[in-house]
């Protein structure tokens, strides 16, 4: 092999702490290395131009890149070397920036670590195969897994551009949180109004098949070829006979049940409908509180139903959808404000979050859109808007920001206003964050056109005294304590990971963050890709977000489903497991360890042998170091490779 | 009719149907039984039982593949046997398991101690009996009576499994096992007694004395990888043929972390060692880890999945490290 | 180009690339400082660390070995490091008795977004290795020590280590 070593400065990123000439002489003393330089940028233009030339001038036959992380460019590099007429897996990285340049000052140090880790590059190099990818066919389905707006753009973007998408949603209707919202900012439409048609849009379309009420049980397959099967819980109602025409809401005896459509400050009826837009409009029973079920006589919503929907023996269903790839738009809860005992969020009725006062705000919502606090039905005049409970707070183990609530908290304030003229809202806040587009503009509307009192600081403890909520508080920027007389106390709870997140992270093996936030590939380049292929997120799953934000990672997960089933066939990774037949003794260890059952069982001549599926095999290795012949083998990361590198190490 | 006419009178009956059966004979001089491999009748009549039959004829089964042979096994040599159905390398429908109970037996080392202390060679043995009590070696003209107890392997003393757990045709009736005996781990208590350096000048010591003849890998009946051993392969190239100690403990740690979870403990690596290398610790010490971290014991149930082909979501016994 | 002598010891990192190399990447870019010793090597998955690369990296003289794989439930390919988990706790326990301390070798779970995580491991493992000194090799045993296990003679100053 003639092994080419190319060093990368990467500006004064590597090179401010790691002498690169010097690592460049050093490789020239491995074996097989014939040609060894120092480049400014490698990933640049005129840095993979020269890694090509060298190719053609030296006659080199692999390549060894020492810069970033592999994680980072590898697949950059080796496009390079292809373009250079090698096969793309004739190329290994050694990772001095940020293993090496990033985390330490001592050049003498880090020079001398670089050289070990461009030794470990080439001695792995010179045990790499070229590899070719095998094809495969893909199945042009997608499941959208959430029917928040998110979900709802990736799977309209979807379905128009001719896939055929598969909507699974947990509630009994689309909408998501949006659906529960008035107005939204910094514009003040109404919410249902934009929302609606686009629900409709899901409802109509005819790409798209909607399953709600319906959760993800299990997944199995990869990129192209995905098994989901879904869970259709029972709904006691047969949904193809539910007109939604309501019947069995009226006449159902059991009216006092919290709504959860309405965040819990108004009752529902146990058979029920969450809200009059909904998609698809059909009743449920809750079974917890149904007569029927709880006390087994009742049956009225059976009685009444004109089409005899009504189903009490129905069972939960599981389908399998068979589909090529997956957006995972599963949205946010909410922090529970319980948490923050001081506020006394649900203890005190009149303390409640800023999407219950959402549900007062709406025309559809519990009070008809008027504003009425929960205690005893009177109009507030002072309203207290309390921001970031359960965000920015360590204590709470929520250091994040939750993004949204400065911008919610205004817009109510404003609608405070505009239901009740004579009112005065306070917001106390630690700091005002808008950095969209006419964010800022609104939240100073709130103060200056609607005299919203903003008071930077954090409230101690609210307390109930004489019908009012007292809120005391301090005012850092006068120095003072504050204390408010308040009729209602409205709590910016933040925004948390859905409830189950890291449980279908795990079903979809994708990664999450501690606080269940599903993890991007990258921060900034790959923000809707997983690490799991034929994986994307959209919306608040990833991160709080609002609207706007939702909708674009809607549309671009939906980009990029759509780019992905461009192609008739996909590649697969040639970076897999590979049976020597002679030295496999048809044990079945591997088989009984693979995490994807990528390893069958074969007869050669008489004898059983492992036989690896290629297009199912993930590459993980875990066949390779459970065998003890070494009979399997992962390319590219072979036992000889991996060894060759420990040597490597230990010789020197 | 004796015990051991019956089980060769099951063997005859049986063995129309098979291939072979695997049993032992007497060997070169009366102190060494040897493996044999029963075709006829007249084969069916060297049939040996007793404290000479040290082999685990388990070992040959594998090599048998998609052919039906019967096997009489020890009780220890039928957890080997077990071993190996619930590793889909041998089928049970293609093993007649033939068992006995067994009363344990010698260790050769220190049967040939014994006689070196009474002042006669190994090599001069012309008689062996044994009452199940007392095994009597006649040597250069003289008898000496040894107790079984103090010259049968050390794995017999702590034998828990004196019948086979696996049988088709088992003759007598199941005796109760050895009370655990301490000093049949005292090659483990002594390891246990160093300190790390110390042991690591142990195996230096004795790693010097291997002459790497993988007898210890041979006579193992789940050193199922035969002539594709990773210590001789090049693909993969774990060993070099460097005749360094290091090289050779690297060996003995292969064999052993290849046997984790699935080593019987029948003590053939051992036994087989030219050099009386006492490589069987590494695999009780490994034994004594997977029993107190997995709760398992290998080659008992032919069901179960050896423990390092599995996971519990929440492992009962394993605790990270707080950093 | 042998190690820092006097400065640096031998430490060898064996780190999944899903999780645990995406922390350490998240390391370097957040800047958080290490100490230069380890040396990683990318494997896909803490899976397909055979314990015995572990062993061999120890008894060819490494002074320590870290492992480093995805948190339990947040394998890249479902269950490697469940795999991995069981496999590297055998061998943990394994280490001592080939006379190799327990302390030189360590396991632990780090994700890709855990880049403070990361300098805490490495800084503490290295320190780890440090006050444990340089690893006593397989092949320089003292003429002493060998002459006393020829003699049978090991084990008799009760300083027994935990095994």
């Amino acid at each position: 092999m003639r092994i080419g070593v190319f060093i990368c400065h990467c500006g004064s990123n590597i090179e401010g702490t790691v002498d690169t000439a010097t690592v460049a002489k050093a490789s020239l003393d491995f074996p097989e290395v014939v040609y060894a330089t120092d480049t400014m940028y490698a990933c640049s233009e005129p840095g993979q131009d020269g890694i090509i030339q060298a190719i053609k001038d030296k006659n080199l036959t692999g390549v060894v890149v020492a810069s970033c992380t592999p994680r980072m460019h590898e697949p950059t590099f080796r496009r390079a070397v292809e373009r250079a007429g090698l096969n793309r897996y004739m190329f290994e990285m050694a990772n001095i920036r940020e293993h090496v340049s990033w985390i330490g000052k001592d050049r003498e140090a880090n020079t001398n670590k670089s050289v070990d880790l461009v030794r470990i590059a080439i001695e792995k190099l010179r045990r790499d195969a070229p590899l070719s990818p095998s094809k495969f066919s893909i199945n042009k389905r997608v499941m959208v897994i959430g029917g928040g707006v998110a979900g709802i753009q990736a799977a309209l973007d979807c379905a128009d551009g001719g896939l055929q998408v598969v909507l699974v949603e947990r509630e009994s209707s689309i909408g998501g949180k949006m659906a529960k919202l008035d107005k939204t900012f910094p514009t003040v439409d109404c919410s249902s109004c934009i929302l609606g048609p686009k629900m409709v849009d899901v409802a109509q379309h005819e790409n798209i098949t909607l399953h709600a009420y319906s959760e993800v049980d299990a997944i199995g397959g990869y990129v192209g070829n995905f098994q989901v099967q879904v869970k259709k819980k029972a709904t006691y109602v047969d949904w193809t006979l539910c007109t939604g025409c309501g019947a069995c809401m009226e006449k159902c005896p059991s009216k006092k049940n919290p709504d959860r459509f309405n965040e819990k400050i108004g009752p529902c009826t146990s058979i029920n409908i969450p809200f009059p837009q909904a998609i698809p409009k059909k009743a449920v029973i809750d079974p917890t509180t149904c007569r029927q079920f709880v006390k087994g006589k009742c049956g009225v919503c059976a009685k009444v139903c004109p089409t005899g929907a009504i189903k009490y023996d129905m069972a939960d269903e599981i389908v399998t959808e068979d589909v090529g790839a997956i957006v995972a738009a599963t949205g946010y809860d909410l922090f529970d404000i319980s948490k923050v005992t001081e506020y006394g969020g649900g203890r005190y009725p009149d303390v409640i979050t800023g999407l219950q006062y959402e549900r007062l705000l709406s025309a559809s919502g519990p009070t008809g859109g008027h504003i009425k606090r929960p205690s005893d039905g009177k109009e507030p005049k002072n309203v207290v808007f309390i921001q970031c409970v359960g965000s920015r707070d360590k204590s709470l183990d929520r250091p994040y920001c939750s993004g949204f609530c400065c911008m919610y908290t205004a817009k109510q304030a404003i609608l405070t206003k505009d239901h009740i003229p004579d009112s005065q809202s306070y917001v106390f806040y630690m700091d005002i964050r808008s950095p969209g587009k006419m964010y800022d503009e609104f939240t100073r509307r709130a103060m200056e056109e609607y005299g919203a009192r903003y008071i930077r600081g954090r409230v101690a403890m609210v307390y109930p005294k004489d019908g009012k909520m007292i809120v005391r508080g301090a005012d850092t920027l006068a120095g003072t304590q504050v204390e408010v007389e308040a009729d209602l106390v409205v709590l910016a709870a933040g925004a948390e990971a859905a409830v189950g997140a890291p449980k279908l992270a795990e079903k979809l093996r994708i990664s999450y963050d501690k606080y269940g936030f599903f993890m991007e590939s990258h921060p900034k380049l790959k923000p809707v890709e997983t690490n799991t292929a034929g994986v994307y997120l959209a919306g608040s799953c990833q991160g709080p977000k609002d609207i706007p934000q939702s909708v674009g990672q809607g549309s671009a997960a939906a980009a990029k489903v759509l780019a992905l089933f461009s192609k008739d066939m996909l590649e697969s990774d040639p970076q897999i497991s590979r049976v020597d037949i002679k030295r496999c003794v048809g044990c079945g260890k591997c088989i009984i360890t693979c995490p994807f059952k990528a390893i069958k069982e074969v007869e050669f001549r008489g004898q059983k042998k492992a036989e690896v599926i290629e297009t199912v095999c993930q590459g993980c290795g875990l066949c390779t170091s459970t065998c003890p012949q070494g009979a399997i083998q992962l390319s590219h990361f072979t036992d000889n490779q991996i060894l060759a590198e420990v040597n490597a190490l230990c010789q020197s | 009719m004796s015990r051991l006419e019956e089980l060769k009178t099951r063997i005859k009956e049986a063995l129309p149907g098979l291939e072979c059966v695997i049993g032992w004979q007497k060997g070169y001089d009366p102190l060494h039984n040897t493996p044999l491999f029963m075709r006829t009748d007249a084969d069916v009549d060297k049939l040996e039982w007793g404290p000479l039959n040290v082999h685990n004829p388990a070992v040959y089964l594998p090599t048998f593949t998609g052919k039906k042979v019967g096997v009489v096994v020890k009780g220890c040599d039928s957890r080997s046997v077990v071993e190996l159905l619930q590793e889909n390398l041998i089928n049970r429908d293609n093993v007649v398991i033939f068992g006995m109970p067994c009363t344990g037996v010698i260790d050769l080392s220190k049967v040939k101690a014994r006689l070196a202390g009474a002042g006669v060679s190994a090599g001069t043995v012309t008689a062996v009996t044994d009452d199940g009590k007392t095994v009597s070696v006649t040597a250069g003209g003289q008898t000496t009576a040894m107790p079984l107890a103090e010259v049968r392997a050390d794995k017999c003393g702590r034998c828990q499994f004196p019948n086979a757990v696996l049988a088709d045709a088992y003759v007598g009736d199941p005796i109760a096992p050895a009370a655990p005996a301490a000093a049949a781990d005292a090659d483990l208590a002594a390891l246990d007694a160093m300190s790390v350096p110390e042991r690591m000048a142990f195996w230096r010591y004795h790693m010097e004395r291997c002459i790497r003849c993988y007898a210890c890998r041979n006579a193992c009946p789940m050193c199922v990888c035969r002539d594709h051993c990773i210590a001789q392969s090049r693909e993969p190239h774990w060993l070099t043929q460097d005749d360094t100690a290091t090289e050779k403990l690297m060996f003995q740690v292969v064999h052993a972390l290849h046997l984790a979870g699935r080593c019987t403990e029948c003590g053939e690596c051992q036994r087989a060692c030219p050099m009386d290398i006492p490589v069987l610790a590494l695999k009780k010490h490994l034994n004594r880890t997977i029993r107190d971290l997995f709760d398992y014991q290998a080659g008992v149930d032919p069901q179960a999945i050896p423990p390092l082909l599995q996971f519990k979501l929440e492992e009962d016994n394993i605790k990270e490290r707080s950093w | 180009m042998p190690v820092l002598t006097g400065k640096e010891l031998r430490i060898v990192g064996f780190l999944c690339n899903w999780c645990s190399y995406g922390g350490a990447d998240t390391a370097g870019v957040g800047r958080f400082g290490q100490p230069t010793d380890l040396r990683i090597i990318r494997v896909p998955c803490s899976g397909r660390i055979d314990p015995l690369f572990i062993a061999k990296t120890l008894i060819n003289g490494a002074d320590g070995v870290l492992v480093s794989g995805c948190h339990p439930r947040d394998c890249h390919y479902a269950e490697g490091n469940f795999y991995a988990r069981r496999r590297l706790e055998v061998l943990k326990r394994f280490l001592p008795i080939l006379g190799i301390d327990p302390g030189r070798f360590d396991y632990t779970w780090v994700s890709a977004s855990e880049g403070q995580r990361w300098q805490k491991v490495v800084t503490v493992f290295t320190e780890q290795i440090h006050a444990l000194g340089p690893a006593p090799r397989f092949d320089a045993v003292s003429a002493d020590m060998l002459a006393k296990a020829a003699a049978g003679a090991l084990g008799q100053g009760g300083n027994r280590v935990a095994a």
